[in-house]
């Protein structure tokens, strides 16, 4: 079994309408998602690629059973997309959109834990289990069906990781990006703890990157509870300068906090096998 | 964004916090206005984003107009740590009873807004921190539910502080609670916030950092005038407004555009890992139409001392066939001398990679990132131009 979606996740997408709305879509279909609906304000009716449009998120629950929604809409309407999916008690919200303002970003986080959701982002590419289902804009045929968890703050380096992978005919369980951004919700150390228990997931493989302190969460975690498979981690970044913003609003290192330097250490006393190139994570997983 | 001091402060007496007297200089000004409303002694600060002002000799004090006109003129002529000063604010000086420290910033830890205070102001923070923790108050935010002004005072009774004073401070700390909000900061400090010899609270310093992302509805922010002056590198600006993130590394000769920070940080780590040097940082973001793609390359292409680029992005967001058409489109335009090299895959990988492939140039499709930097490497020595220049 796979972790967060499997093949009878029930999924809408907020924004489906627009233009990435729809491209993603059509991916998630050509990939037999089940994509039960999508919502437009003032939309409702209209279908996209045969899924039906409603006009909230309300709407959408009321027609049929959906266990997950994937955020796609811009910047600025991404919280009261959020909150409209938290208020329908959506048991697990995607939230793609990148540039959301962070102290949007703070609510999001505070009202997902206060309402006992799921929420995975923002800034993310979404999340696959792959041959099974996928919510996020990944493509999917770069991915393999396998027994290697995946857990990354950055969307492209889980392609570059899962493709090599894939080419070497080392498959994945599920992969999960949490996110760029320096405010998110689910972290390293929340989906560890979900691949703990899945018996599909041999291994588990963190990306990170400078900034944060998620990675040192997690290797305490490891520390202090042990973790019964292989964990390998990767840290983006080594050369980074610091005070600079590595392109993710959460890459940065800040009064020397976040350095890969720190971060690698804590996970090298934690037990943690540490990659310091993207090859070496193969070479430890053949 | 970073604001100067001067800035700040302007946002500090809209939410009520008391600041100086004072003015603004800037540097071509024909005369100080408002010069004449300002009692001496004055305090004569140089404006610029970085820190470590005080160190550096950019703070001066004038007891008299000549005074002051040499302090201007003096540090008119000073950079602080490569950033010219361009604009001085010119304050009267206080009368100095205690120095405070308050500042909210965000915990990467806890993921929330902490707020942190101090009766030991005018220093490092950090310093105070490590050396005397028991000085150093702090106090989670919560987004939803923010202090109100019978918290704060309760936190700054804990410092020991009491009475007007303590009442005073409370009140400071409830209008930067606001700002941090109103204005969307990542960041926002006073330090020092001074008690005056006549009880008042008055913020001598303020420290800003703005959430760019949230600049569209911050008209307070976006009125604040930012000239050529200001920007401090500009290929980060043209970057900017192009929509794509850049930095600049240093003098290397390898030129890196990725799709994706993640790639891009990892793609500049493995050209140092193979001896090369990385000039610049580049992550192309979503949104990779053939036009964003290709003023990208330009940016790189126009980055001094570039010899070679790696171009390393996928088709996720994005899309292959557009971003190789932008890079086909430079090429046509351009005719650049420098070599490149492109690692995609992807969403419309084999309409990319035919459009890459008509224009001959080398390609990885199913390698890894550090395959990637090495076909540059090797591609550019095969040029005769000199790629590995680190050796370790």
């Amino acid at each position: 079994m796979s972790i967060l979606i499997n093949k009878d996740t029930r999924v809408i997408i907020q924004g489906i309408t627009g233009k990435q709305g729809q491209y993603h879509a059509s991916k998630m279909l050509e990939y037999n998602v089940k994509v039960v609906g999508g919502v437009s304000p003032g939309k409702a009716g209209n279908n996209v690629f045969g899924i039906p449009v409603f006009d909230t998120v309300a709407q959408a629950k009321k027609h049929t059973r959906v266990d997950a929604t994937m955020i796609l809409v811009p910047p600025a309407g991404a919280l009261m997309a959020a909150l409209e999916a938290y208020a329908s008690k959506i048991p697990l919200v995607i939230v793609i959109t990148e540039h959301i303002p962070f102290h949007d970003a703070m609510i999001i986080r505070r009202m997902g834990i206060k309402e006992n959701i799921r929420v995975l982002g923002p800034n993310t590419i979404g999340v696959i289990s792959p041959g099974e289902s996928k919510i996020g804009v990944m493509p999917g045929f770069i991915y393999s069906k396998g027994k290697v968890g995946i857990i990354s703050r950055s969307g492209t380096l889980t392609h570059e990781i899962a493709s090599n992978m894939t080419y070497k005919g080392i498959g994945q369980s599920s992969c999960v990006c949490v996110g760029g951004d320096m405010c998110k919700n689910l972290n390293f150390i929340d989906i560890l703890k979900l691949f703990r228990n899945d018996d599909q997931t041999e291994s588990v493989v963190m990306i990170g990157e400078i900034g944060g302190a998620g990675e040192e969460i997690a290797a305490q975690y490891i520390k202090e509870y042990g973790y019964p498979k292989k964990v390998i981690a990767y840290i983006a970044g080594s050369r980074a300068p610091e005070e600079k913003k590595m392109g993710h609003a959460g890459a940065i290192i800040s009064n020397g906090i976040g350095t890969a330097k720190s971060k690698l250490d804590t996970l090298e006393d934690a037990g943690v096998i540490v990659a310091r190139r993207m090859d070496e994570i193969m070479a430890n997983l053949l | 964004m970073k604001l100067y001091e001067f800035e700040g402060k302007s946002l500090f007496r809209k939410a009520g916090i008391p600041t100086p007297d004072g003015i603004t200089v800037r540097n071509g000004d024909q005369e100080m206005s408002g010069l004449d409303k300002l009692c001496f002694p004055l305090a004569v600060k140089s404006q610029v984003l970085r820190g470590g002002r005080g160190k550096a000799g950019g703070i001066k004090f004038a007891e008299t107009r000549e005074d002051l006109m040499s302090c201007v003129n003096e540090l008119f002529a000073m950079d602080i740590g490569g950033e010219k000063v361009t604009k001085i604010l010119i304050e009267e000086k206080l009368s100095i009873d205690s120095e405070f420290y308050a500042g909210i910033t965000f915990d990467p830890k806890a993921l929330t807004p902490l707020l942190i205070i101090s009766d030991q102001g005018g220093v490092d923070i950090e310093q105070v921190a490590a050396s005397d923790p028991d000085k150093v108050i702090q106090y989670h935010i919560d987004p939803i539910d923010p202090p109100k002004f019978f918290d704060l005072m309760n936190l700054v009774l804990e410092t020991g502080v009491t009475g007007k004073k303590m009442v005073q401070i409370s009140r400071v700390l409830v209008g930067l609670v606001n700002c941090f909000f109103k204005f969307n900061a990542i960041t926002a400090e006073i330090n020092p916030l001074i008690i005056a010899t006549n009880g008042n609270a008055i913020a001598a310093d303020a420290k800003f950092d703005i959430d760019d992302s949230a600049l569209y509805r911050l008209p307070e922010i976006n009125s604040f005038h930012r000239g050529k002056e200001d920007i401090q590198d500009p290929l980060e600006q043209a970057a900017t407004d192009a929509g794509v993130s850049y930095v600049s590394l240093g003098n290397g000769n390898i030129g890196l555009i990725a799709g994706g920070a993640g790639v891009g940080m990892a793609t500049m780590d493995m050209v140092f890992e193979y001896g090369g040097e990385p000039v610049n940082f580049l992550d192309l973001g979503g949104s990779a139409t053939p036009k964003k793609t290709a003023d990208a390359l330009k940016i790189v292409l126009s980055t001094p001392g570039v010899e070679g680029i790696f171009i390393n992005v996928f088709g996720g967001i994005n899309n292959c066939e557009e971003m190789a058409q932008g890079i086909s489109d430079v090429i046509d335009e351009l005719n650049p001398v420098q070599q490149i090299t492109v690692k995609m895959r992807g969403h419309s990988q084999d309409e990319g990679w035919a459009i890459l492939e008509a224009k001959n140039i080398p390609l990885i499709k199913f390698g890894t990132t550090e395959e990637g930097v090495k076909l540059l490497l090797d591609e550019m020595e095969k040029k005769g131009v000199k790629s590995r220049v680190n050796t370790h």
